[in-house]
């Protein structure tokens, strides 16, 4: 047997024979049980009531009597975001991000509802997830079982006898670092069968899994080397053990919530009260339908009737108001796609700063992959924006469509007491709209998202395995 | 004296008169700490009397503290503060505060080099230690001095500088207790010896002419009795 | 020099001390900071939304000049509300960066408007503030742990606590050290958030509460480490139980108490209220219009005097729907609030026996940045809401022309209700 063998089994009896430890061993897979099942039930529960909500709405819209079709408009759509399949693992934003969205016309709803804002202040203390646990709890039980490793050889003196008896420096510390990955492997395995649970649901793909589970392997990896490395620099166990629970402080809890603080004053999103106020404000510059005189409609007209080859728009053979609500639609939508751009812009801007502080706390950077691979993290949400813009536009423009085609001008202009019979179509046609359907994201997509973050990772990986190498040549010594 | 069944001291009596220096002599598990332990109060007799000064330490610990000045087998002192200013805080926790001119002559007569003074003590020697809390027990001026082994692991050139001041100290009516293992130690500087074995006092003898002790006779005493238990 | 003094000198003096209260005086310095700077942001929000609303209200102003129309008015009209930040707000954000604290409404359905958000970035909201309750409550102990652990073992392992015993009134030199390291890392912490505090205005009464409470809040650290300590087992043993100990009262423990309170209480309304309002505010197309204007009436008595509808469509009909589509939900709206007030109960009451929370709760409820502040919020906006409903009813009720100058009699809303 390698002297390296001996020594991690050595490692391996000392940590069983610790009472301390092996309780918090315990209580860590009991916490990942908790997790697991808290989270997976939350998230079943959640996509349950969130798929109910929405048969609701689509049974709603499509119930609705023979209508005008701008009424149709206005009554507009619900839609509820459905869960990613691996958001049981980690939900990311979605707590934060509202999860219904009312679709109408001309307008741009905000999404509502998000568990931030009906919760109580508990859910700023952080979310019970198996992520959680894998990101911040297993490094810290990892710190109180690694970081005597070396540094209690070192300062009961008991380093040299071992090196005088021939095994070397490299075998000592590669065999602490094999006894501490083992067991960071072995608390990981719970959450990772967990996640496995998880990941077995329909729609979860191979891609994105393999990815989280490269990327917190790396991780629990990297806190076993560098607990070895501060073990084998430090004199003391004591100063071993203050110096990694300040590092575990310092890139667990206080970069994370510095980080976004920062990018947030430097990258400041417009509030709504601004965007729709410059939107208003563009409108009005580039066409409003209430002014009679407005250039753009006027241009519009006269583009139409010259179309048709007609003097007036009562000759139109289509309904000139319906056409006049897919132009104003047309007009506001660019805006909102332009604005919205703009804000997406700035999201991501803020978020690239806070994966920039990766490069000072590699959990800020697994963080990010493993939200991107679950398609959690704001790409999931801003995906659902745009795709639920999209069938927004989509059904608005159907419904102008119908209006043009299926009510005639004079109708829709009429005010007299049948007028209101008149305008309506039949309810057929609401049943005819497609209904919203959430195309989820490529798996190749999710991979890309989270590749920036595992680099990240993996060169910590590497600088810290370098200087585990550095710190091991100097161990003889001192 | 006990803990719990085990009885640690039986029977000792011992006096220490001011002015004298009287050294416990006695190996392993002999009593030599719980002796000490109920001089300054940590522990309190099951039967029998502990006084220091007239004060019962075991009921008055802060009075039999106040006139007691210990040594530890390790001075151990703030090794992050200067050699004035350890002083300065021991001194200061036990209610004295001289000025630094004070503390300075006290440790000139304590035979701590003027270079050590302003240093921070990581590097002090044991023997520059000693010398240190030596001249806080100077200072404070307390008619009795418990000294644990002190001479244990000093060079001869420390220990004949320290048994030098154990005898100004004495000179001051001081009352000087040292337990310790060594017998060439306690030949130095006692007055009186007692061996001390299985919590009592087995013999006891007191310095007598220029020459003191006879080392060979004890030597041949003290180590019959050793084996013998 | 006076004793303390000494002891203050011996802590300041070994560089782990030094470093860690520096560490955490700046921690707390930089929350304050942070904290002061992000609601001087939302106040400067607040500040700019006068001459944002003056140019949106001029373009809607002058095309209803020239119907004249009230209901015009009211339907395009959109009037802001905002909840300017308590002077203490810097101290805890609470959930000042995920609810919105401006809002823009108008005499329309409010139910359909009161739930909207604000723009927010999902990700900087998600790992929580970095303000001073932040440091008080996660980071303030862990440097307690750190100064505290070793108070005694430290002593103990370096070979002086005999010696130290031995001195005449060493009883209260723990205590003193105790206190000294107390004094030290309560200043580091507290002298910031004085700073901030007074900078921003705050009353002396809270300043007071707050620092007590942090002290207090140490004080329950110290005792924990005190009685992890008195266990006896070494400095090593001892920073390793208290970390662990933090873990479980600051980070597990309220994310498990999270999940619990969720979901004995749930809150499913939400979504309810919002389909449920749309169905009862169309539904008014359907249904002969007098039905309509007899239901408001009925409870609307002061414009029931209103002269009747005719034929073309008018905008009290419109309005009077979309205030029954609005009462139509209230049992909803009543049932959904008392959930979301019995989550932020429940938690309150977590806070009596868990220092974490209890700290958390009692700031951001001073700070007004809570859950109780949002809904207050909402209860102000409801009432401007009656107000403008109320003011734009007379006009279109009795067809009264809405001028350009109407709209500067249009009621404004007052950020104190």
């Amino acid at each position: 047997m390698s002297a390296m063998t001996l020594i991690a089994r050595d490692e391996l009896r000392l940590m069983r024979r610790n009472h301390v430890a092996v309780t918090a061993v315990l209580l860590l897979l009991l916490l990942t049980v908790v997790a697991v099942a808290t989270a997976w039930t939350h998230q079943q529960g959640i996509a349950e009531t969130r798929a109910r909500h929405q048969r609701a709405a689509n049974a709603a819209f499509e119930a609705q009597p023979d209508r005008h079709p701008h009424r149709v408009v206005h009554y507009g759509h619900f839609i509820f975001r459905p869960l990613s399949p691996l958001a049981a693992f980690d939900p990311g934003v979605d707590p934060f991000t509202g999860n219904t969205m009312f679709l109408e016309g001309h307008r741009q709803n905000t999404s509502n509802f998000g568990d931030v804002l009906q919760s109580s202040l508990l859910v700023r203390f952080g979310q019970l997830t198996p992520a959680f646990v894998l990101q911040a709890a297993v490094p810290l039980l990892l710190i109180f079982l690694g970081y005597g490793a070396v540094a209690r050889e070192t300062e009961r003196g008991t380093l040299r006898p071992l090196l005088l008896q021939g095994a070397a420096a490299w075998s000592i510390v590669l065999g602490k670092l094999a006894a501490l990955g083992l067991v960071a492997g072995v608390v990981g395995v719970p959450a990772m069968i967990g996640f496995a649970l998880i990941a077995g649901q329909p729609g979860a793909s191979i891609g994105p899994i393999a990815l989280i589970i490269i990327a917190y392997g790396a991780y629990l990896a990297l806190w076993s080397v560098a607990i070895t490395l501060v073990s084998t620099l430090v004199r003391r166990r004591r100063d071993a053990l203050l110096a990694l629970l300040a590092i575990w402080a310092v890139t667990v809890v206080l970069l994370p919530r510095v980080a976004p603080d920062v990018a947030g004053q430097i990258y400041p999103l417009a509030n709504r009260l601004q965007t729709d106020v410059a939107i208003a404000r563009d409108l009005r510059w580039l066409g409003d339908s209430h002014n009679p005189d407005d250039p753009h409609f006027a241009r519009f007209k006269a583009d139409v009737l010259r179309r048709y080859g007609v003097t007036r728009v009562e000759d139109l053979p289509v309904n000139y108001k319906g056409l006049l609500a897919i132009e104003g639609e047309a007009i506001t939508s660019r805006l909102f796609d332009r604005y919205a751009r703009e804000s997406y812009a700035a999201h991501a801007a803020q978020n690239r700063m806070v994966l920039g502080f990766g490069l000072l706390s590699p959990t800020i950077a697994l963080r990010q992959v493993s939200m991107a691979s679950a398609g959690t993290d704001f790409g999931g949400h801003q995906r659902f924006l745009e795709q639920a813009e999209r069938y927004r536009y989509d059904l608005v423009q159907r419904l102008n469509q119908l209006q043009a085609d299926q009510v005639s001008y004079a109708d829709d202009t009429a005010v007299d007491a049948g007028a209101d019979r008149r305008k309506r179509i039949g309810a057929d046609h609401w049943q005819r709209m497609p209904v919203f359907t959430f195309t989820p994201p490529t798996p190749a997509t999710l991979v890309a998202a989270g590749l920036q973050g595992l680099a990240i990772i993996a060169g910590w990986l590497v600088a810290a395995t370098l200087m585990l190498t550095a710190a091991t040549r100097r161990l003889g010594a001192k | 004296m006990s803990y719990g069944s085990h009885r640690v001291l039986d029977g000792l009596s011992i006096a220490v008169p001011a002015g004298s220096i009287t050294a416990l002599l006695g190996g392993n598990g002999a009593g030599k700490s719980t002796t000490l332990s109920l001089l300054l109060g940590f522990v309190r007799p099951n039967d029998g009397r502990v006084t220091v000064c007239g004060v019962d330490p075991g009921v008055e610990p802060d009075h039999a503290r106040g006139r007691t000045a210990y040594l530890p087998e390790n001075v151990a002192l703030y090794d992050h503060l200067t050699a004035v200013e350890n002083a300065s805080y021991l001194l200061a926790l036990s209610g004295n505060r001289p000025s630094r001119a004070a503390i300075l002559d006290a440790f000139a007569a304590a035979g701590l080099q003027e270079r050590a003074w302003d240093a921070r003590l990581s590097g002090f020697s044991k023997g520059m230690r000693q010398k240190v809390a030596i001249a806080v027990a100077w200072l404070r001026e307390v008619p009795v001095l418990l000294l644990d082994e002190p001479t244990s692991g000093l060079d001869p050139q420390a220990t004949a500088d320290f048994n030098a001041l154990l005898h100004a100290i004495r000179v001051r009516n001081t009352a000087v207790l040292m337990v310790t293992h060594d017998l060439l130690s306690a030949v130095d500087v006692a007055d009186r010896i007692g061996f001390l074995e299985r919590g009592r006092i087995v013999e006891e003898v007191a310095a007598t002419g220029t020459e003191r002790f006879d080392i060979r006779a004890l030597r041949a005493r003290f180590g019959e009795r050793a084996r013998a238990a | 020099m006076p004793l303390w003094m000494h002891e203050a000198q011996l802590l300041l003096r070994s560089r782990w001390a030094a470093a860690a209260l520096a560490l955490l005086a700046i921690l707390s310095a930089a929350a304050v900071a942070a904290g002061m700077a992000e609601i001087a942001r939302q106040r400067g929000a607040i500040a700019a939304i006068a001459p944002a609303q003056a140019e949106d209200i001029a373009a809607v102003r002058a095309f209803v000049d020239r119907s004249k129309d009230g209901g015009q008015a009211a339907y395009y009209s959109f009037h802001p509300t905002w909840d300017a930040p308590s002077p203490l707000a810097f101290a805890a954000i609470g959930m000042r960066d995920v609810a919105p604290y401006i809002l823009r409404v108008r005499a329309l359905g409010i139910e359909a408007q009161i739930y909207d958000g604000d723009t927010f970035n999902p990700e900087l909201a998600l790992p929580g503030r970095f303000d001073f309750a932040f440091v008080l409550v996660f980071l303030a102990p862990l440097f307690t742990i750190a100064l505290f652990h070793d108070l005694r073992s430290g002593e103990c392992e370096a070979g002086r606590a005999r010696m130290l015993e031995a001195m005449p009134g060493a009883g209260r030199l723990w205590w003193r050290r105790a206190m000294v390291r107390f004094v030290a890392i309560t200043a580091a912490l507290t002298i910031p958030f004085l700073a901030g505090a007074i900078w921003s205005g705050v009353a002396i009464g809270a300043i007071i509460l707050i620092v007590v409470v942090a002290a207090l809040y140490l004080l329950f650290w110290i005792g924990l480490a005190g009685l992890v300590s008195s266990r006896g087992r070494g400095s090593t043993a001892n920073a390793a139980t208290l970390a662990a100990l933090w873990l479980v009262l600051v980070l597990i423990i309220p994310t498990l108490a999270n999940v619990v309170i969720n979901r004995t209480n749930p809150v499913d309304e939400g979504a309810q209220i919002a389909l449920a309002q749309r169905e009862n505010v169309h539904r008014a197309w359907e249904i002969p219009r007098e039905e309509t204007m007899r239901r408001f009436y009925a409870n609307h008595r002061r414009w029931s005097d209103a002269p009747p509808l005719t034929e073309a469509f008018h905008y009290k009909w419109y309005l009077a729907f979309h205030q029954n589509g609005d009462e139509s939900v209230a049992a909803r709206v009543r049932a959904y609030r008392a959930g979301l007030e019995r989550r932020a109960a429940a938690a309150n009451a977590l806070g009596w026996v868990l220092p974490s929370v209890g700290v958390q709760a009692l700031l951001t409820r001073l700070a007004g940045t809570d859950l109780t502040a949002q809904l207050a919020y909402q209860d102000r906006i409801r009432a401007f809401h009656r107000r403008l409903r109320a003011f734009y009813y007379d006009y279109v009720f009795y067809d009264r022309p809405f001028g350009a100058s109407d709209f500067d009699k249009a009621p404004r809303y007052r950020a104190t209700g």
